[in-house]
């Protein structure tokens, strides 16, 4: 591979070597850099450099020094940068170094002058504003004080006349509410404008303002014209290629065992230092972490195959095994910093390569900060839903290929998909009532969701009629069980049904024989679906009456025109509107039923129990989420626990993904 | 209720009189317009009958001084605060309420952080893999979080060794924050979504930084959104029985909901009445704060869903 004849900047421009002996190398002379004319030139430019450079350093240092020390800064910055220029002018067709040192030098002998000026005028203007301030005329000051305090003085007056007048228009019916209050503010707020000129009339206050402004304009101006300065420098140097003799890029390979060594050889400390530290964490956290030290218990990535095996009595397999996931997603970041560092050292290299200058840190900042802003912020949310979800996800998963059962506690091992088949084919004492509690689950979903959707929809239906009085009482009262917290309810309908309680008294009473709800299975499930809908129907309620509210007239006047009767109406208008605007949330609510743990286990903890059917290990009410938790809580099967668990949502997934795919939201999404 | 059921009988029968004029821009209504309307009226009052009953008797049996341990039927009604007074007195109500308040309080903070970055990252910006990752957070919020249950155990005491003040309230802050961020994050997108972007570009050319852009200008904006977000986090704490029940094992560490729970599923302070009374206290504010917000946080439902 031989050297580039042709120099590029970073967009791409292509710019004819100066180094005359690397460009006789790229054209593949040979020659030797001992007698190289273009070296020899080269080499007493350098050392003309190093002397100028320091007797500059000399020169600057002996300047007399102002009183202002920020004007002796920048006159001592605008010498040497004159000195420079003149100096650099005669060897910028010699190399790219001094082309840039020149531009530099120019830019800031031209950007210097202003600053001084700026900085003049502010002192100027700070000191007539001080001299302002001591010599005040004490009975304009007065006068203009006097102003002020006699206006305030009306204030009160004025506004009570103006709040009455708008009060009696309002009275009398002739401006709307909205009308008086909005009048009311903008009197309000002119009063406010008027006292602020007033104040501004009085020239100790307007002195002062002004002193502050200026005070701003100190601390800032200077420091703004001095990063558009740097600015412009750091720009220009981009548009500069440089000479490199480098033929190949393999620097990078050396972030691999070291991120951050890529970077510092490449002559970028700063990012270097930075991949450094996330080294640290490479070598002090993650990779210690994964062999098992610092654990709490576990064995780091071991301990997920042994799963504590021949380890101490106590030891948990459990424990192994969550902190076998915690090993492997340390490891994760750290592949990712790795690869992080990888990458851009390898970028770097390549465009140096073809002669493009490397960033300075200044501009890497700038890059980091706007191209790497969406990284950086979500990077704390990522963290979070790493460690929270997603590990408690992962353990699930690898749980349900366990077998963590009663007889096993706190020892387990591997035992492959067989949770999974014996849930399938129905074997064993607590998969078999897999089926039997799916179908319950189904009938359960179907039945409570589609109560509540037509109940909901039904009720804003009749509600949404002109004629009918009192809309807004109503709609308060079929609010309530939204707003109510679920949890309250529920209990409370279980003390109500149970035994004794006022609804089972009410009903045995209509009925005719005493009626034993929480003891029948017929009748739980009964309850539990009724209550669902006086729970449920109340947020299907609300949403059609959103959408309800939003369908124009006029379609329905139209299909009077057309002779349309009301069925016709409620079937080709109303129904398909409102289902096509709320069917996400319809199907949320069949997915949220189907996992509604909390309604199960509040009325009747999933009982009542049927031992005949379904052992020790589940009642007759339960569903499938509320059988997770009776198998893991209460009795220690976690492992099929989990597989159920993994089971239902895989179905959610699929559920969600169909519809979240096929969404506008989604698609459209850039 | 009756005065509503009688009413527009009064106006129906009020128009049948001739010298009356007709002002309504509604056609006059048919014999059958009239039986369906009051058909209508019916089944609107049953139901509003069929809402309010169990509220009421909750109500009833909170301030009823009549009720012992458990609340039956049939008993007369004598109006005192004696449940209120065993709910202060002999229950850890007051800690619990002071818990439910602090976890609630951080949980919110925390959400509302994380999420007004996240969203805001993904609303703005076009980065690798943003497609993939939104529909990992997505697809990720809906798993339950109570399918994580066991790992929770066991977390909390990895993280616990180490850390020894890392108590099991802190947990379920976490719990809470971590699995808020996702489906928060979507619907605060969705909404920034319709905020012009012309805005940020107005910005970027004054010189504000993303920081700035994102603190001056889009937080405002979206200000109802998180208002909502903060709300509905906020609440969170107080209507989930589940997590609490789960991982707070002392009675004094409970949430309200999980210490009114004990009420009436622990034989040992087994106290219906009470359990009413202490329902009522948090259903009250949390049902005027619902009616006070119904429009914005119906606005936040809808929009955050995935409309098709």
């Amino acid at each position: 591979m031989a050297l580039p004849l042709y120099l590029q900047n970073r967009i791409g421009n292509q710019f004819e070597r100066k180094n005359l002996y690397l460009k006789d190398l790229a054209q593949g002379k040979t020659v030797s850099p001992d007698d190289h004319p273009y070296l020899n030139k080269l080499k007493t430019f350098q050392e003309k450099e190093a002397t100028f450079l320091k007797e500059l350093e000399e020169r600057v240092a002996a300047l007399p020094p102002e009183t202002d020390p920020t004007v002796t800064r920048l006159q001592k910055m605008l010498y040497q940068a004159q000195e420079k220029r003149s100096f650099y002018q005669s060897y910028v067709d010699l190399s790219y170094e001094a082309e840039l040192a020149f531009k530099t030098a120019d830019t800031m002998t031209n950007h210097l002058p202003l600053m001084l000026d700026t900085h003049e005028e502010i002192k100027q203007e700070v000191a007539f504003n001080q001299t302002a301030l001591k010599q005040l005329d004490p009975t304009v000051e007065q006068a203009a004080k006097d102003a002020l305090t006699a206006y305030q003085k009306d204030m009160p007056a004025k506004k009570k006349a103006e709040f009455d007048r708008l009060n009696n228009l309002r009275k009398q019916g002739r401006i709307a509410k909205k009308a008086q209050t909005n009048a009311k503010k903008s009197f309000l707020r002119s009063q406010k404008m008027a006292e602020e000129e007033l104040r501004l009339q009085v020239p100790s206050i307007a002195l002062s303002a002004e002193a502050k402004s200026l005070n701003y304009r100190q601390k800032h101006d200077l420091k703004r014209l001095e990063n558009l300065m740097m600015a412009e420098i750091d720009e220009f140097s981009q548009t500069l290629p440089m000479e490199s003799n480098k033929k190949r890029a393999f620097h990078h390979y050396f972030t691999w065992p070291l991120p951050g060594l890529g970077q510092i050889l490449n002559k970028q400390y700063i990012k270097g230092l930075i991949f450094l530290i996330g080294s640290l964490f490479i070598y002090l956290v993650a990779i210690p972490y994964a062999l098992g030290y610092g654990n709490y218990q576990g064995d780091g990535v071991a301990g997920l195959i042994t799963l504590g095996a021949g380890g101490k009595r106590l030891d948990k397999s459990v424990i192994y095994l969550i902190e076998g996931v915690i090993a492997i997603l340390l490891l994760v970041f750290a592949f990712g910093i790795a690869y992080l560092s990888f990458r851009d050292a390898r970028k770097v290299e390549k465009e140096a390569v073809l002669g493009v200058r490397p960033k300075n840190w200044a501009l890497s900042k700038k890059m980091i900060s706007e191209e790497g802003f969406p990284f950086a912020v979500t990077m704390p949310s990522l963290v979070l839903i790493t460690f929270i979800v997603l590990v408690p996800i992962i353990t699930t998963i690898l749980l349900s290929f366990a077998g963590w059962d009663p007889q096993h506690q706190s020892k387990f091992s591997w035992i492959g998909l067989s949770n999974y088949t014996n849930l399938f084919v129905g074997k064993g004492l607590a998969a078999g009532l897999f089926w039997r509690i799916l179908s319950w689950t189904v009938i359960w979903t179907l039945g409570a969701s589609t109560l509540s959707i037509l109940v909901g929809f039904f009720l804003a239906f009749l509600l949404n009629n002109d004629r009918i009085k009192g809309k807004f009482l109503l709609r308060t009262i079929y609010l309530l069980p939204w707003a109510t917290p679920a949890f309250v309810t529920i209990m409370f309908f279980s003390i109500m049904l149970s035994t004794g309680g006022i609804m089972t008294d009410l009903f045995s009473g209509l009925a005719g024989k005493q009626l034993f709800v929480k003891d029948n299975i017929i009748l739980t499930r009964v309850a539990l679906i009724l209550i669902k809908t006086w729970l449920g129907s109340a947020y299907i309620f609300i949403l059609s009456t959103g959408v309800l509210q939003s369908i124009p007239n006029d379609l329905y006047e139209a299909a009077q025109i057309d002779g349309a009767s009301a069925w016709s109406k409620l079937t080709r208008i109303t129904l398909p509107l409102v289902l096509y605007q709320t069917m996400p949330l319809l199907i949320g609510q069949y997915t949220f039923n189907f996992n509604d743990f909390t309604i199960i286990w509040l009325f009747n903890g999933g009982g009542p129990p049927n031992t005949s059917l379904y052992g020790n290990l589940a009642g007759s009410s339960d569903i499938l989420i509320s059988y997770i938790f009776k198998l893991t809580m209460n009795n220690q099967f976690q492992s099929l626990g989990a597989a159920i668990a993994i089971l239902i949502s895989l179905g959610l997934i699929a559920v969600t993904y169909v519809g979240f795919s096929r969404s506008k939201a989604f698609k459209e999404m850039k | 209720m009756n005065q509503t059921a009688k009413k527009p009988k009064k106006r129906l029968f009020g128009r049948k009189d001739k010298s009356d004029v007709y002002l309504s821009d509604r056609p006059p209504l048919s014999t059958a317009g009239i039986i369906g309307l009051i058909i209508t009226y019916v089944l609107l009052i049953s139901w509003a009958v069929v809402v309010i009953w169990p509220l009421f008797q909750m109500v009833k049996s909170a301030f009823n001084e009549t009720q012992f341990q458990y609340i039956t039927s049939g008993q007369r009604f004598e109006f005192g605060l004696k449940h209120f007074k065993a709910l202060f007195e002999e229950t850890n109500y007051l800690k619990w309420v002071w818990n439910t308040i602090w976890i609630a309080l951080v949980t919110m903070g925390l959400t509302v952080l994380f999420v007004s970055f996240t969203g805001y990252a993904y609303s703005r910006f076009r980065f690798r893999g943003k497609k993939f990752s939104l529909m990992g957070l997505m697809l990720i919020q809906t798993i339950p979080t109570f399918v994580g249950i066991t790992a929770y155990y066991a977390m909390h005491q990895i993280i616990s060794g180490p850390v020894p003040f890392f108590t099991r309230q802190m947990m379920l802050v976490l719990i809470y924050a971590g699995g808020g961020i996702a489906g928060n994050t979507f619907i605060l997108k969705n909404y920034m979504d319709s905020v012009s972007t012309d805005l940020d570009d107005a910005a970027k050319i004054d010189g504000c930084s993303y920081m700035q852009t994102y603190r001056l200008i889009i937080m405002p904006i979206v200000r109802p959104m998180l208002a909502i977000i903060a709300l509905w986090s906020f609440m969170a704490p107080f209507t989930d029985v589940l997590l609490p029940t789960v991982l707070l094992t002392k009675n004094q560490d409970l949430t309200l909901a999980a210490g009114l729970r004990t009420l009436i599923s622990d034989m040992r302070t087994l106290n219906q009445p009470a359990y009413a009374a202490g329902g009522l206290l948090i259903a009250v504010p949390i049902v005027v704060m619902f009616m006070l917000l119904q429009k914005q946080l119906i606005g936040g439902l809808a929009s955050g869903s995935v409309k098709g």
